[in-house]
């Protein structure tokens, strides 16, 4: 009996410093990180196949989690296994959009949840030598198999996104294949990605 | 590793000449009964004397199992195998060490014309082969470039009675492979002749119903041999070969419902002549010339529009003079030196022009027993290169007899494979996906016309880093045995680990405007394979003989398995498509490598009606065919596994008055198949008569 009083007692002790940590107050009270999973994200291109690659980039907004038209409120852009960012200038491929907010990538090894913070990594932006998410198979985030002719992505591959406007997302593509079967039509993006929607808030 | 090991040969040789004293003569005159090979040593040897690990596959084996190419007979080894690559194309495997690396000789001359890499044994007949003869580890010492996992030599054999002699064969099997012979052979007093011809043909078949097209498309190939041998005394003489071999395979395929038809046809002459020299009892002299040539052309067009999708050459030859000398000291073994020159050329699709080698060789080998118990050999080869280093292979291997039934061997030795003509000059742009990949010698200059085209948006190497020499693929390799031999026993083991370094592969140099990729050729990866084989045989009686074999293999990527350490390989479950970081434990190795190969042979002899029974079960342990994660190795996540699988090969052979025998056999009578490996088709029936006089 004495022992058990003894050891609430000890424990309690625990739980009061414990509670004592939780008091500090935070700075704000922070928006929750948004982690989703987008399925069949199309990417049409046109080309390829030895010609110039064209069309449209199909672009993605972290700050409303969809697919956008909008010419200036997105984040990153997709066609085919090409990956644009809104930030720095054309790399001189056909029909890109126009970089007009200071969006910034790079690609981190790990699993996805193994990244935790944006800190201490380097950004690039999309330039008129090459985009910031490098093209190209075992080059950025995919490998292409010529026996197959299937694009896989590289595992431990994560995209680590900062946002137009000085926000932080992490992002995993999952499948370059409709329902995520390699067997149907490609350039549909599965992907998962977390999105921390604090200004200045590097973590995941 | 390399220098240490030269030191130690160059040490290991003085020494041995004070060492060596009474001579045990048995292993420099073999005798008649006894199994001889040519290969390990460029002199006659005792098989079972040799301090290396080699495979003697005799011509009554062949006979007896009813194999008609070499590469079946061949796959019925301990430890070797035949596996087609990621390229398609079907090639042999020897202590985990894939064809590449492997030179294949004919008389002891080398053989050309590889694809990928790979060369295609079912190219050779087994009809008028004396013996196959497989040498284990590197035998650069001798044989210079591409020695590094193991030689093949098949030997031909010279005709010995007046009498004429020959053989007739026809052999028909399932998917209406067809298999003639023809030999003939005589010795008219001083001059010798043997003349053999062979057609070999097949209706192909199909594995996979779903697809449009055939598996393995119709083909009909001749060899022709004529040999020709002069002994213009005791002392000289003169052998002559002449080979020919032609095939054409229908290379027809349905792609998107589009129908595509055209030819495949191979051409290969060899010529080889030697003249042997015997000046007395102690010196010998041989003086070789050789010449091959092979062709492959493949035409493929559109069957509706006409349009040609394909047209393809590839014309190599290789002229080489060699002469080689034996000298036997008087009880301190026998000395080998040769000394030759090699010409190389190929024209191809994708070379801008035909391109030379030329290379300059000299080789020097000491066959020593210090003692009656001991034998030792030690040599080393040095070939100068017109387009790479020098190399220098040396190798070192003893023999101890420890009991009357119990011998110790090991060896040690370097081997080389030069960079290949493609490595240096392709210049090859892929139509349907838009990539190029660029020869080492070739990559700037093509580099910079690309861009002067506004093709490149970026260059990732560095023009001082693409100047970096292409050293040649080099591994050294070690091998520690075991032979016992009592009675009705005969084991061998073998531990064996091979050490590959500056193995040439591609590299991205630059991206292209169409999104693709520049690939040029560099050294980096480090390999290994290391294992053990066994192989036991019983004679149970007279009439019963068991053997079997089984080889263990353990082939790794040395730099993956640091990325692996680093916790930096990761891979996606299939199931949840989550991704995980790999373990070593995961790490499966090197793609088309089964941990476990094992045989299993029973011969039968029925004497009182002059038949025989012979059966053969393989197995192979799963392996993988390539990385399908996207994570540049084989881990368990992989879906390109092939999993372990047994074949079995019987034959029934009966003798019919005296010169006629039938022969009756099933391959692969297990009926084992699989899509995924086109060379295995289902079980193959065959029936064969053959007519020796």
């Amino acid at each position: 009996m004495k022992k058990g009083i003894f050891l609430l007692t000890v424990l309690s002790i625990v739980f009061t410093s414990c509670n004592n940590d939780d008091d500090t107050p935070p700075a704000s009270n922070p928006d929750p990180l948004q982690s989703e999973q987008i399925i069949n994200f199309y990417a049409p291109q046109t080309g390829g196949q030895g010609q110039p690659v064209g069309g449209a980039f199909t672009k993605f907004d972290f700050t409303t989690g969809t697919q956008t038209t909008s010419d200036t409120d997105w984040d990153i852009a997709f066609r085919g296994t090409t990956i644009a960012i809104n930030g720095g200038e054309a790399t001189g491929t056909l029909d890109e959009p126009i970089r007009n907010g200071e969006a910034a990538a790079t690609i981190v090894s790990g699993t996805f949840a193994s990244v935790t913070s944006a800190d201490g990594l380097t950004f690039a932006q999309d330039g008129d030598t090459a985009f910031a998410i490098p093209t190209g198979s075992d080059n950025g985030w995919y490998n292409y198999n010529f026996m197959t002719n299937i694009v896989s992505p590289i595992p431990g591959k994560v995209l680590v996104v900062k946002t137009r406007n000085g926000k932080y997302a992490k992002i995993e593509i999952l499948s370059y294949y409709q329902n995520q079967d390699t067997a149907q039509d490609g350039r549909y993006y599965t992907f998962n990605y977390a999105y921390n929607p604090n200004a200045g808030d590097s973590s995941f | 590793m390399h220098k240490s090991l030269i030191i130690s040969i160059l040490f290991f040789i003085p020494f041995l000449k004070i060492e060596a004293q009474d001579v045990y003569k048995e292993v420099l005159e073999p005798t008649n009964l006894e199994e001889v090979v040519l290969t390990a040593t460029r002199t006659m040897r005792q098989l079972s004397s040799l301090p290396l690990p080699v495979t003697l596959v005799s011509k009554k084996q062949i006979l007896e199992s009813g194999t008609i190419r070499l590469n079946e007979i061949l796959n019925e080894q301990t430890g070797i195998i035949t596996i087609a690559d990621e390229s398609g194309f079907e090639g042999i495997q020897i202590q985990g060490i894939a064809s590449d690396y492997i030179l294949i000789l004919i008389d002891g001359v080398p053989l050309v014309g590889r694809s990928a890499g790979n060369f295609d044994l079912s190219r050779l007949t087994t009809g008028n082969i004396k013996q196959i003869e497989i040498v284990k580890g590197p035998s650069s010492s001798l044989y210079g470039s591409e020695a590094l996992g193991g030689v093949i030599n098949i030997i031909t054999e010279k005709p010995k009675t007046e009498d004429l002699k020959g053989n007739v064969s026809y052999r028909i099997g399932s998917f209406t492979q067809q298999d003639i012979n023809l030999e003939l052979k005589q010795r008219l007093n001083k001059f010798r002749y043997n003349v053999f011809a062979n057609r070999f043909s097949s209706a192909g078949y199909d594995l996979d119903s779903n697809t449009d097209g055939q598996t393995v498309n119709p083909f009909e190939n001749y060899t022709l041999n004529g040999r020709l041998y002069y002994d213009f005394n005791d002392k000289l003489s003169l052998v002559t070969s002449t080979r020919y071999y032609n095939q054409l395979q229908d290379a027809g395929f349905i792609f998107n419902n589009e129908q595509f038809e055209g030819d495949s046809k191979e051409n290969e002459l060899n010529v080889h002549g030697r003249l042997d020299q015997k000046w007395n009892k102690k010196l010998s002299t041989s003086y070789e010339l050789y010449y091959t040539n092979y062709k492959a052309n493949e035409l493929l067009k559109n069957a509706n529009s006409g349009i040609i999708l394909s047209d393809s050459d590839f014309n190599q030859k290789l002229l080489r003079p060699e002469i080689r000398s034996n000298y036997t000291f008087k009880n301190s073994g026998t000395i080998t030196v040769g000394i030759g020159l090699q010409y190389d050329a190929l024209d191809r699709t994708f070379f801008d022009k035909q391109v030379d080698f030329n290379s300059q060789y000299i080789y020097v080998q000491y066959d020593v027993n210090p003692t009656e118990k001991l034998n030792i050999i030690a040599g080393g080869r040095f070939d100068n290169h017109s387009e790479y280093s020098n190399q220098f292979s040396p190798k070192l291997a003893v023999r101890y007899k420890i009991t009357e039934h119990l011998a110790t061997k090991a060896s040690i030795g370097y081997g080389f494979k030069a960079p290949d003509f493609r490595q240096l000059y392709f210049d090859f742009t892929n139509s349907a996906v838009g990539y190029t990949v660029l020869g080492y010698n070739v990559a700037i200059e093509k580099l910079a016309e690309l861009q002067a085209q506004g093709q490149i948006i970026d260059v990732l190497i560095p023009e001082n880093e693409l100047r970096e020499p292409l050293q040649a693929e080099s591994s050294i390799g070690y091998n520690i045995g075991f032979t016992y031999k009592k009675d009705k026993w005969k084991t061998e083991l073998n531990v064996f680990r091979n050490d590959f370094k500056n193995l040439i592969d591609t590299r991205i140099i630059a991206r292209k405007t169409n999104g693709q990729n520049v690939f040029s050729y560099r050294n980096f990866d480090k390999i290994y394979t290391t294992g053990l084989e066994i192989n036991v045989n019983y004679k149970a009686s007279k009439k019963l003989n068991l053997s079997s074999g089984y080889q263990l293999l353990y082939a790794f990527d040395k730099a993956k398995k640091r990325l692996i350490d680093d916790g930096n390989v990761f891979a996606r479950d299939p199931e949840t498509n989550e991704t995980v970081v790999v373990t070593k434990s995961q790490y499966f190795g090197l793609v088309n490598r089964s941990r476990h190969n094992a045989n299993f042979k029973v011969f039968y002899d029925i004497e009182k009606i002059k038949a025989n029974i012979n059966l053969r079960l393989l197995y192979r342990s799963k392996y993988a065919q390539f990385d399908t994660n996207g994570n540049g190795l084989i881990d368990i996540y992989d879906t390109s596994f092939i999993d372990g699988y047994a074949t079995a090969n019987v034959s029934v052979s009966k003798t019919l008055y005296n010169s006629f025998n039938l022969i009756v056999g099933a391959n692969n009578v297990l009926n084992y198949k699989d899509e995924n490996i086109p060379t295995l088709p289902g079980i193959q029936g065959y029936i064969k008569l053959n007519y020796q006089f």
